[in-house]
């Protein structure tokens, strides 16, 4: 019996190959689709499996408060103060291990590479069981030891037999290897995190952070970064809760009650959630739309089917008849049509499982990622989603056909389109719902990517190569000559030097108040540290008074001086109570800090409004500082890039080659470490283009489904109608009114699905564009548009069917009845 | 009102040709009652269909009202058919969704025609053809006469002078076809032409003049003595 099931399933599909194609192929994309966001959502959120304590290990973060203006609502780290008290007063944490990441240039005796390293606690090695392939946990006890992995380990000493052996980071402080473990597997949030450096090779104790750059062991409030994580080991049994609410008893007893306008108090989160912060805490849910999306595309799909096989199935009420006259049961009927279906369902799987298989290796290239289909664990979970897409998608027109009594299904020819018409209608609505909604949400991204763009224009980015990491003292001493040396080549504008370039996603701000000493008027200024060149080669006009000059000694900050003079931005001048640029000039302000006393600084030019940071960031009020010449820096508020200005039509990559010799001929011991900056804005852009692009693919995916069973529903709706359509003819109509009925058939499920989804996608688009500071103001407008795109689509392909159905010759249709 | 001349009507399928209609001369006047007879397959529908203006001859003329229409176009017929011709099928062919009022405005839909006139002459032709009790119904939940009434009403409402019926009661028991025929009858009286197609002799007897067909030609032509 059931082979005859499998017989016929497999002869109905050759014989309908066009139905059976369009079927297979839409449920082929829904399930590609579909398994692929269900395998990645899976292999982000189930990182760091492998950790034997990984349970019981806990990261802190940061939540930040109204008036932080950061876009983020969260942090991913919290401020190193907070370890110390953590690991005094909390009795069931067992290890707690800040770590803090830098970048150094790292050299072994004529090798000299740049590498991100952690510097941690060595309690990270007691929260995490590394492979030691040498050493062993206590590595990181001994001040100046360093744990390296595999890779690095050959990187510097072609062998992993190196213990006892020196590196030194900056050509300053020197360490020695003190276990080597085994590479780290590509689903651990060290190398996975989108945050951070995603490369975990050398693991340093934080007294040679200490000893290299002055850093605050003790612990303090002043710095934040989102890629340094603090973890806890948390006592068996302890729960998540529990370590909430023992977290927010030490930031209410211990963080200064004035700054929790700032930060609003700390997030505790389980391990597996580490790799996912960044969507996390861009308050965006990333991973659960593509949950939703990749599912959405498979009930497109589903929808897809149904339609087309009820349609289908119809004609073969008079096959139905037959069976039933011969003694077949309701069920069996039932039966055959399910077993159909989930045959097709099955050949999709396979043709879907086989395009995974070339997927997911181009994915994990160009993502870093490593997923993968584990048959072993997915066979069940495949296995019931194809039977669950068959029985879904054929359910319907199983139940349909086999309903009428064998003399209606014999004789029932000509009414066959009136049969689940209602059914096929809503779901059209279903369909066409879901594809406007994405259509409509991939152009909000898309026309505020643009706007993003757009707005980054502002400075020259094309024509400028950025040069970083100049905070060490051997360059800072050949600053001055480095830029004469820059500007004898061919092409080259102008060098300037500053703390920040433009689109990097940093910031660093002091307090400030127009009133010495006056708390309560106090706010929280963007620092910019420049010299006298940045304005101009940055484009950037003066709207009153001066720019910053090394004639004038009260324009650069000097330590022991309690007064000097800024340029400020007009919001600036704002929040300080001006009414006007000119207004503002020779005013003064001052800033507040516990180590010394209130500095005051005077304005002495004022510059427009324009968005730094760029992307989703709202435009701060910021200052530019300058320091004295020739004095060393080092730290966030050092000279620590340069830009220099290419002019436009000279080859940037000539001119980088040349600044490159340049470079090699003054300073040795550091390699160029340089950056044309429109890589700078690319590196952040490319998260909204890919987002886009995902969405766009969706939206195309879903959008492709819906019309490709538009078309065949139109095909099998005006096939149905011949007669009808025959009768109008025979009674006047002409083909453009044959086609108008026809296309307003189609147009009303339409209408109704612009109605569903057009609302949702509004909510949609303003809850995606409320992340971003400066965002597109036309989104109904867009939304309406994409509507209407859809509609216009929709029309187009109904359109094609109906005028060839309108122009056949009536007398064909009617002939025979 | 209509001549044929030398009309020819062939079909062409890959390898054989078939000669439907063979060299038809038929003059009908205004007024006339005519039946056309004849075995399957003997080209009756398919002269129905030309005088009809369904289908166009392959050779010979048709001259309708004086006009010859043997080579216009289909949008060009579509104007004459509908402003000239009413049909009756066999088969009723009414429009199942359609309510029974709906089903005959709509021959009056393709005419710009005012909605308001459009509903009175419905109104008026279902009083006629005694089926206004069940305006509101579906042609599923009639007999088969009531649909023919239906189907009757609607090829009159247009005020059409000429008549066209396939078969008109093919589908019907012999009372419910009497019915019709007595309609047709009446259409006739009040100077419609009519011209009909029919198996059925005693059905025949009606028209005023028969004409028999086999293989496509015109075999005899009969006129009944009018009474």
């Amino acid at each position: 019996m059931f082979s005859n099931y499998l017989t016929i399933a497999w002869r109905q599909i050759v014989k309908n190959k066009l139905y059976a194609g369009i079927n297979v192929l839409g449920l082929v994309v829904g399930l590609l689709v579909f398994v692929f966001g269900v395998l990645l959502v899976n292999y982000e959120r189930g990182h760091d499996q492998q950790w034997s304590n990984a349970e019981r290990i806990y990261a802190a973060g940061t939540l930040f408060g109204p008036s932080a203006g950061v876009g983020f609502s969260q942090s991913s780290g919290i401020y190193s103060a907070f370890a110390p008290f953590i690991d005094a007063e909390i009795d069931g944490v067992e290890q707690i291990a800040r770590t803090v990441g830098g970048e150094f240039l790292i050299s072994h005796s004529d090798d000299h590479f740049y590498e991100f390293i952690r510097f941690a606690d060595p309690s990270l090695l007691q929260i995490f069981d590394f492979t030691y392939l040498a050493g062993d946990a206590r590595a990181l006890e001994d001040p100046s030891g360093v744990l390296i992995t595999r890779e690095i380990a050959e990187k510097f000493f072609g062998s992993i037999d190196v213990l006892g052996e020196v590196l030194t980071l900056d050509h300053d402080v020197s360490v020695h290897v003190a276990a080597v473990i085994e590479n780290l597997p590509a689903d651990v949030h060290f190398v996975s995190m989108i945050v951070g450096a995603q490369t975990f090779g050398i693991v340093a104790p934080l007294q040679a952070l200490n000893a290299a750059r002055d850093y605050d062991l003790a612990g303090n409030f002043n710095n934040l970064s989102s890629s340094d994580l603090t973890y806890m080991l948390v006592a068996p049994g302890k729960e998540q809760a529990w370590l909430q609410q023992s977290l927010d008893g030490v930031f209410e007893r211990h963080y200064p009650a004035e700054q929790r306008d700032f930060i609003a108090g700390l997030k505790v989160r389980p391990l597996g959630e580490t790799n996912t912060l960044l969507w996390d805490s861009t308050g965006l849910p990333v991973l659960d739309t593509i949950r939703l999306l990749a599912f959405l595309v498979l009930i497109v799909a589903i929808v897809n089917y149904t339609n087309l096989a009820t349609a289908q199935s119809l004609g073969r009420a008079r096959e139905i008849g037959l069976r039933k006259t011969m003694g077949a049961s309701r069920g069996q009927l039932v039966t055959q049509f399910l077993v159909e279906s989930v045959v097709i369902a099955a050949i999709a799987m396979l043709i879907a499982i086989a395009l995974l298989e070339v997927a997911i290796p181009i994915y994990n290239g160009i993502t870093g990622r490593a997923l993968e289909m584990n048959y072993a664990l997915t066979m069940p979970w495949l296995v019931l989603a194809t039977g669950a897409v068959g029985v879904v998608a054929g359910a319907y027109p199983a139940l349909l056909i086999t309903r009428a009594t064998p003399i209606d299904a014999l004789r029932d020819g000509g009414k066959r389109g009136a049969h689940g018409a209602r059914f096929r209608s809503a779901m059209l609505v279903l369909q066409f719902s879901i594809s406007i909604f994405m259509l409509a949400m991939v152009m909000v991204t898309y026309f505020q990517n643009k706007k993003i763009e757009q707005a980054s224009d502002i400075y020259p980015r094309s024509e400028i190569i950025t040069m970083k990491r100049l905070g060490v003292e051997s360059i800072q001493l050949r600053m001055a000559t480095l830029r004469n040396e820059l500007l004898n080549i061919p092409g080259v504008e102008a060098v300037t030097y500053s703390s920040m370039v433009p689109y990097l996603q940093s910031n660093s701000s002091f307090d400030v108040t127009p009133q010495a000493g006056d708390e309560s008027q106090s706010f929280l200024l963007k620092q910019l540290i420049v010299d006298e060149h940045f304005l101009s080669t940055y484009d950037t006009p003066l709207l009153a008074g001066r720019g910053l000059s090394r004639e004038i000694a009260s324009d650069s900050i000097r330590e022991g001086v309690l007064a000097a003079n800024v340029v400020i931005n007009e919001l600036a001048v704002a929040r300080l109570g001006y009414p006007s640029a000119e207004a503002a000039l020779n005013q003064v302000f001052y800033d507040i800090t516990k180590q010394r006393d209130s500095r005051a600084y005077t304005i002495v030019g004022v510059f427009p409004d324009q968005n730094f940071q760029g992307f989703h960031n709202e435009i701060k009020a910021t200052a530019l500082l300058m320091l004295p010449q020739g004095e060393v820096s080092s730290g966030p508020d050092a000279y620590s890039f340069g830009s220099i200005r290419v002019t436009a039509g000279t080859g940037m990559a000539d001119t980088l080659a040349q600044v490159e010799r340049v470079w090699d001929s003054l300073i040795e011991d550091y390699p160029l470490q340089s950056e044309f900056l429109d890589e700078t804005f690319g590196q952040t852009f490319v998260f909204y283009s890919a987002m886009t692009f995902v969405l766009g693919v969706f939206a195309f995916v879903a959008l492709s489904l819906s019309l490709v069973g538009l078309f065949g529903l139109a095909a099998f709706m005006a096939s149905s109608r011949t007669r009808e359509i025959g009768i109008r003819k025979v009674m006047g109509a002409n083909t453009g009114q044959i086609v108008r009925l026809l296309v307003w058939q189609f147009s009303r499920p339409v209408i109704w699905a612009l109605l569903f989804s057009l609302p949702l996608a509004y909510f949609a688009a303003n809850t995606y564009l409320s992340f971003f500071a400066d965002r597109i103001d036309a989104s109904a407008g867009i939304v309406a548009f994409s509507g209407l795109l859809g509609v216009f689509v929709s029309w187009s392909i109904v359109a094609m069917h109906a005028i060839k159905v309108a122009s056949a010759n009536p007398i064909q249709a009617l002939r025979y009845e | 009102m209509l001549k044929l001349q030398n009309l020819s009507k062939f079909y062409r399928t890959d390898e054989v040709e078939t000669v439907a209609l063979d060299q038809v001369n038929v003059d009908i006047a205004a007024g006339e009652f005519v039946a056309i007879m004849g075995p399957s397959g003997c080209g009756k529908s398919t002269l129905l269909n030309i005088i009809g203006m369904l289908d166009s001859p392959s050779a010979g003329h048709y001259l309708f009202k004086d006009e010859d229409v043997s080579d216009y176009n289909e949008s060009q017929l579509a104007e004459i058919r509908k402003r000239n011709i009413g049909f009756i099928f066999q088969s009723f062919n009414l429009i199942d969704e359609l309510s029974v009022a709906e089903n005959i405005e709509l021959a009056l839909l393709y005419h710009d025609i005012p909605a308001g006139e459009r509903r009175d002459r419905v109104a008026q032709v279902m009083n006629s053809v005694g089926i206004a009790h069940r305006a509101k119904h579906k042609p599923g939940q009639l007999s088969g006469g009531q649909q023919q009434r239906v189907a009757v009403a609607r090829a009159i409402v247009g005020n059409q002078s000429l008549i066209l019926a396939d078969e008109p009661t093919g589908n019907l028991d012999s009372a419910h076809g009497q019915e019709v025929m007595e309609m047709l009858q009446g259409l006739n009286d009040d100077g419609a032409t009519i011209v009909m197609v029919t198996h059925s002799p005693s059905h025949a007897d009606y028209a005023r003049r028969t004409i028999n067909l086999f293989d496509g030609q015109v075999v005899t032509e009969s006129l009944r003595a009018v009474v």
